[in-house]
């Protein structure tokens, strides 16, 4: 008979990505997105100390681009804490 | 891997959403809560109130969007709440109980899109198009599912009074500001009214409404 040993799920690249990426430096570093990529709106960091404002069509363009979830045990932690969340239990 | 080329070359989600280098920062971090609808068994609202998970930068916040149950799919008497890390998203906390709300009641339910407008409201509060960087007014924004109606409000952390070196009148034009900079986010008509009330005056008010203290 052969014996299954149940691995625990192992991370995603995107998951091990979102880890050990650094943050961006936004004031200083210039970023070349991709074409059909927009930068964030400079007009919104001028005058601002850390340069961390962003504009919605900006944020939007990450929703079809990240859908990682957060970790393994993701799954597990929304049954905890939102639960099926669902009508009609 | 990336650190093969020695380029030190600057490689965002959109380069490549599963070998990426760089993550955009947020101004501040911020926690996600939900408030379970009670189980009819006397739970009290301490079990009731659960803290998701914290996040400080824009592609942490997708990798949950985009993996937990929608607004529109949860059941009655249920909330999120997204707040600034270490502010409960509760009256008595300490940060929240000299403060107060706007709040837009949707009482068609089926004409509006909750899901759009409470990520909308979200993402101006994460991208801090809600105050400006030292007003440090904003607390959180928060989503309730009722039976008559969808109510988006966004909690702050005075009504609008003098403070240190900022007059009467200053505090209150601040509050308007944020007001007006909320009723954008939400797409709400002119004559569609975002009204603010205090904590304190709405808990003396019970469960109804208390009067609104300020409207825009």
């Amino acid at each position: 008979e052969i014996s299954k040993s149940v691995e625990p799920p192992q991370p995603s690249a995107a998951m091990l990505s979102l880890k050990s990426a650094r943050f961006l430096e936004v004031r200083n570093e210039l970023v070349n997105y991709p074409d059909g990529f927009k930068s964030p709106n400079p007009a919104l960091n001028v005058g601002s100390k850390k340069g961390r404002q962003y504009d919605k069509e900006f944020l939007l363009q990450f929703q079809d681009v990240f859908k990682e979830k957060p970790s393994t045990d993701w799954d597990q932690k929304l049954r905890e804490t939102v639960g099926d969340g669902a009508d009609g239990r | 891997t990336n650190s093969s080329d020695g380029s030190g070359e600057l490689k965002t989600v959109f380069h490549d959403p599963e070998n990426f280098n760089v993550k955009h920062p947020l101004m501040n971090t911020w926690t996600l809560w939900f408030t379970k609808p009670p189980s009819g068994k006397g739970d009290n609202w301490n079990e009731l109130l659960k803290e998701v998970i914290s996040f400080e930068s824009v592609e942490e916040f997708w990798g949950i969007y985009n993996n937990i149950t929608p607004t529109s799919e949860l059941a009655l008497k249920s909330d999120y709440h997204l707040f600034k890390k270490g502010v409960r998203p509760e009256w008595e906390d300490v940060q929240n109980k000299h403060g107060g709300k706007w709040a837009y009641q949707f009482k068609d339910k089926k004409a509006v899109n909750i899901d759009a407008l409470w990520l909308h409201v979200m993402l101006a509060a994460i991208g801090e198009n809600l105050e400006d960087e030292d007003d440090n007014e904003v607390m959180g924004v928060v989503v309730n599912v009722r039976r008559g109606f969808y109510r988006i409000g966004l909690w702050t952390r005075t009504v609008g009074k003098a403070q240190g070196k900022t007059s009467p009148e200053q505090g209150k034009e601040m509050l308007l500001k944020i007001g007006r900079r909320f009723k954008a986010a939400l797409q709400l008509k002119d004559n569609e009214q975002v009204e603010f009330s205090g904590h304190t005056d709405s808990a003396h008010a019970g469960s109804t409404r208390a009067k609104a203290k300020f409207v825009v």
